[in-house]
């Protein structure tokens, strides 16, 4: 979030219709049938959201069934020059899904089905607009499942989670979503249908399939997707150990990464976001802590036993007060709930936050966590954090009021430093949310004039009309005044 | 040559000062690819010097083909053109080097075999395990996306390289991922250079995370006298909770070629080989849980390997298509990337197709999805006999063929140069061709790098 970007929806009811012409409403409704095409204001009003702080304003959403319709759209778009801007479950937090130029939002949520499950060959061909968790689902009772697990995934799709490479707390041990995907099938800019990579590992040639998960959207739309499913572990221990200071919990991941344990997940609540989310969720969070730390070790009997032993050493060496281990699933289930939906506790207590994604060395882990205290004291927040420790991908979380102009400039300059911090050690922006709209600007500090032009060609070789998903993953190089709106006032119908 | 092209390499000279210049025929031998030699070697120090012999060769469209230790200058079709060797074997140092955030960068021109005792020293590794180990470096194991039996566990290039550096074809240094472990700024550019045989760029820096080493280990030997059995006990592992790290099943036929008389491979029987690292009672586990489904399975034998013989077997298995190679002059190596439920059809069709043509086959099964399979003349055919080339070249339409039918892929790995004149090692092209393409034109519009070896006629 900087002063580039998009801010919020001007006052004016007028840009809450449609700015499509009405003929070309009517070639869509056509395509797809009435009932799935939207262009009224109020119907039109949810898809300007995400889950992140920025806006889009589309002038129509569409809803696809099959690849026919995706190619139909496409083609639309690719004709009538009309941008379009793909969609799952509008989870994302970047901004991604949104239609920052207008244009007509494809939404892939009815397009939900899982096409096949190869359990001998540990398989599974679903078309995007599965839910992440329900593919899990369907075959846990084969003592399989599906690894990427981000916080959202009883909600976020499968296209969306390849659109943004996403990740979760599993990503520790297991990877991230380019790591389980082996197949897509594209629908090109154009409307040209083309599968890409397979069931099968290696196919030769160019890893396209490496390059289209994490492209944001802006490479191809995505209609069918390969990915592979791992078996269930024997055994899962989940710790949760205790502390009276940050620190001592920043060192004990820095210490655990540093000898080499690989845990299949590390999570750090601090004791103000861990105060919150009890208060919501009652998963047993200590409320007098500094901090916890969440740690889950997957595998063989014997591994787990051993890993868990080792990990509870580390974290007494480093002061954990307290270290507990879930006695069963319930006990397992109620510690992770307090994880996953922290987000949506937090969003009790505010009118709105600001959750950031950088990522830094785990050596670097306690320098960064003083820093962003500092840099919270600096600006008048409390920033909680909430975030996969064992990789170094932080989650600081900034509660503000978005009806408060100079607090949310607070709010984008403290994150502006955060993510600076983060540059310089040598990290990343973005861990798992993606580029978007939101981070967008801050695409130089990480890369030069020439890569960032690398990856353009690349976009343009794809979407040459740069019709799909415009204005995302790269800077605009705009001033603030050029597509900076006012927030809303408070009161204010939206929609005349 | 031209006058430019001449007034080019003379350029290049300059970059790199005359004595990193090769032009004497006998020492440029060595870099010569499916019977082209270039006209000259260039070694930089620097991926800045690189940059600069890369923007001068495209000005006048030399064609550059990369390389390091040179093991597998041999994969992929015979170059339209090749002008510039560009040795890379100077740029070899360890960049950053963060023992205690698991993550590193180094040089392309390190050798995998030097980087290891580096890593070796803080109790890491980086799991390549591929082929020609004791000379192959970092820049040529990416370019051609070389693997190993550790695949199993640790995946390939892919799934720990963090990022790149390279050089693009109009010399203009890109750099794409980061040094963090978990990172989705911008696109992934690097994954298209892993296995591109620098046909989009020279790469000249990697990222990558690291590996602590298992603290304990255990290889076991399972044999069979049919291959169906020994595809139970791999299918048995798969559905148990067992996370063994190496899993491969060699055929009779490969055991010559893989035990150098020590016998931890007995003859005339199929072996799954199978590894187990971790804490010592997880690899005690794995032997006890293993030794049970061999029972279940029908085997032959269970053998626990000591330590010796085990890393004998490992090296054995790693330089599998490097030993075939040194062999016969006539070997086909293929990499037929297949799933578990196929792995018996695929083999059937090479054993049926290597009758038919009256050759040999030996085969590896990588349980992640791969049947290696080698062809070769059978010993009695005379080395230089043209019936024999007829037969390998007609094996080679069949096997593209069946292995499809039965949903697999098939490429050619190695080959004698005169069956490459006769066939696409590559096969058919797929439907993603054209995309390759626009890739390549993004990266090469000169189409200087390493023309004509890719798929697709890239």
């Amino acid at each position: 979030m900087t002063p580039g970007s998009t801010l919020a929806i001007v006052a004016s009811s007028e840009c809450f219709h449609s700015m499509m012409d009405p003929t070309l409403i009517a070639e869509l409704e056509q395509a797809l049938g009435p009932a799935n095409v939207f262009s009224k204001p109020e119907e039109l009003l949810l898809y300007v959201y995400d889950g992140s702080v920025e806006h889009g304003r589309p002038d129509c959403v569409v809803f696809v069934r099959t690849t026919g319709d995706v190619v139909a759209v496409a083609r639309f778009s690719n004709q009538r020059g009309v941008p379009i801007v793909g969609r799952g479950a509008g989870t994302g937090l970047s901004g991604g899904a949104l239609a920052r130029n207008g244009g007509v939002q494809i939404v892939f949520s009815r397009m939900n089905r899982i096409l096949g499950i190869d359990f001998e060959n540990q398989r599974a061909v679903v078309q995007p607009g599965v839910v992440n968790y329900e593919l899990t689902r369907a075959v846990e009772h084969a003592d399989l499942y599906y690894a990427p697990d981000p916080s959202s995934q009883k909600a976020c799709t499968i296209g969306g989670n390849v659109a943004e490479n996403a990740g979760g707390p599993h990503t520790l041990a297991y990877g991230v979503t380019t790591n389980h995907v082996l197949g897509l099938e594209l629908v090109l800019p154009d409307g040209e249908v083309v599968r890409i990579g397979g069931k099968t590992p290696d196919t030769p040639g160019y890893d396209l399939t490496g390059l289209l998960v994490g492209s944001e959207g802006t490479l191809a739309l995505i209609t069918e997707i390969t990915v592979k499913l791992l078996r269930k572990p024997e055994a899962v221990k989940t710790l949760l150990a205790v502390y009276d200071a940050v620190d001592d919990a920043t060192e004990t991941v820095a210490e655990i990464t540093a000898r080499g344990i690989t845990p299949a997940a590390c999570e750090m609540l601090d004791g103000w976001t861990l105060r919150a989310v009890e208060a919501y969720v009652h998963a047993g969070f200590p409320l007098d802590s500094a901090a916890v730390l969440l740690i889950e070790i997957e595998g063989l009997r014997e591994a787990t036993e051993a890993q868990a032993l080792a990990v509870a050493e580390v974290c007494r060496a480093n002061k954990a007060r307290e270290v507990r281990v879930a006695r069963d699933d319930r006990e397992r289930e109620l510690l992770w709930k307090g994880r996953k939906n922290a987000f949506g506790a937090v969003g009790r207590i505010s009118p709105s936050y600001y959750v950031q994604d950088g990522v830094i060395p785990r050596s670097k882990l306690p320098a960064t966590l003083r820093r962003v205290n500092e840099i919270g004291t600096k600006y008048g927040f409390e920033i909680g954090n909430i975030f996969h420790a064992g990789d170094g991908n932080l989650h600081p979380i900034i509660l503000f009021d978005p009806r408060d102009h100079e607090q949310f400039k607070r709010a984008a300059s403290a994150a502006h430093e955060i993510m600076e911090w983060c540059v310089s050690l040598g990290g990343s922006i973005t861990g798992e949310h993606g580029v978007g709209m939101e981070k967008s600007e801050m695409m130089p500090a990480l890369f030069s004039p020439a890569d960032l032009d690398a990856m353009k060609r690349i976009r343009d070789a794809f979407n040459p009309a740069g019709l799909l998903n415009p204005g995302k993953m790269f800077p605009l190089g705009k001033g603030c005044g050029e597509t900076r709106v006012r927030p809303l006032p408070v009161g204010t119908s939206a929609v005349s | 040559m031209s006058v430019l092209a001449s007034a080019a390499l003379q350029q290049i000279e300059k970059i790199v000062a005359s004595a990193n210049f090769v032009t004497d025929p006998a020492a440029l031998a060595p870099y010569e690819v499916d019977g082209w030699r270039p006209t000259a070697v260039a070694r930089p120090y620097s991926p800045e010097e690189t940059a600069e012999i890369v923007r001068v060769a495209a000005a006048e469209k030399l064609a550059v083909i990369a390389s390091g230790a040179r093991t597998k200058l041999g994969i992929g079709a015979p170059p339209s053109q090749y002008d510039l060797a560009l040795d890379l074997t100077r740029l070899r140092r360890v960049i950053a080097y963060d023992p205690a955030d698991l993550t590193l960068s180094v040089e392309a021109g390190i050798r995998v075999a030097d980087l290891q005792k580096v890593l070796g020293e803080q109790g890491q590794f980086l799991p390549f395990a591929s082929p020609f180990a004791k000379s192959c470096t970092v820049g040529g194991v990416l370019a051609s996306n070389a693997t190993g039996p550790l695949r199993h566990s640790y995946g390939t290039a892919r799934d720990f390289t963090l990022g790149m550096e390279f050089v693009d074809g109009s010399g203009t240094r890109t750099k794409s991922g980061g040094r963090v472990v978990k990172n989705v700024a911008g696109m992934d550019l690097h994954k298209l250079m892993i296995g591109s045989l620098g046909t989009l760029g020279v790469i000249t820096s990697a990222n990558f995370k690291t590996f602590p080493l298992p603290q304990a280990s255990g290889t076991f030997v399972i044999s069979y006298l049919r291959l169906a059995d020994a595809l139970a006990l791999r299918a048995a592992l798969a559905a148990s909770v067992l996370s063994p790290q190496v899993l491969d099943i060699v055929s009779p036929d490969a055991v010559p070629f893989l035990d150098s008389g020590s016998g931890q491979l007995p003859a005339e029987r199929w072996s799954v080989i199978v590894a187990a690292g971790g804490d010592q009672r997880v690899v005690e586990r794995h032997a006890a849980d293993i030794e049970q489904m061999a029972a279940q399975t029908g085997a032959d034998n269970f053998a626990a390997l000591e330590e010796v013989a085990r890393q004998g077997l490992w090296e054995a298995v790693r330089e599998l298509p490097a030993t075939l190679l040194a062999t016969s002059k006539r070997v086909v190596f293929w990499k037929i990337s297949s799933l578990p439920g196929s792995f018996a059809a695929v083999v059937s069709e090479v054993d049926r197709i290597a009758r038919e043509n009256s050759l040999r086959a030996a085969t590896l099964i990588r349980a992640a999805g791969l049947v290696y399979a080698a062809l070769l003349p059978t010993e009695v055919d005379p080395e230089d006999d043209p019936a024999t080339m007829n037969r390998l070249q007609r094996a080679v339409a069949q096997l593209f063929a069946r292995t499809a039918d039965v949903g697999a892929r098939a490429v050619i790995e190695w080959c004698p140069l005169e069956l490459k004149r006769r066939v696409s090692v590559w096969g058919p092209p797929g439907e993603d061709a054209e995309l390759m393409r626009r890739v390549k034109k993004v990266f090469d519009p000169q189409n200087i790098l390493s023309p004509g070896r890719f798929v697709g006629g890239i």
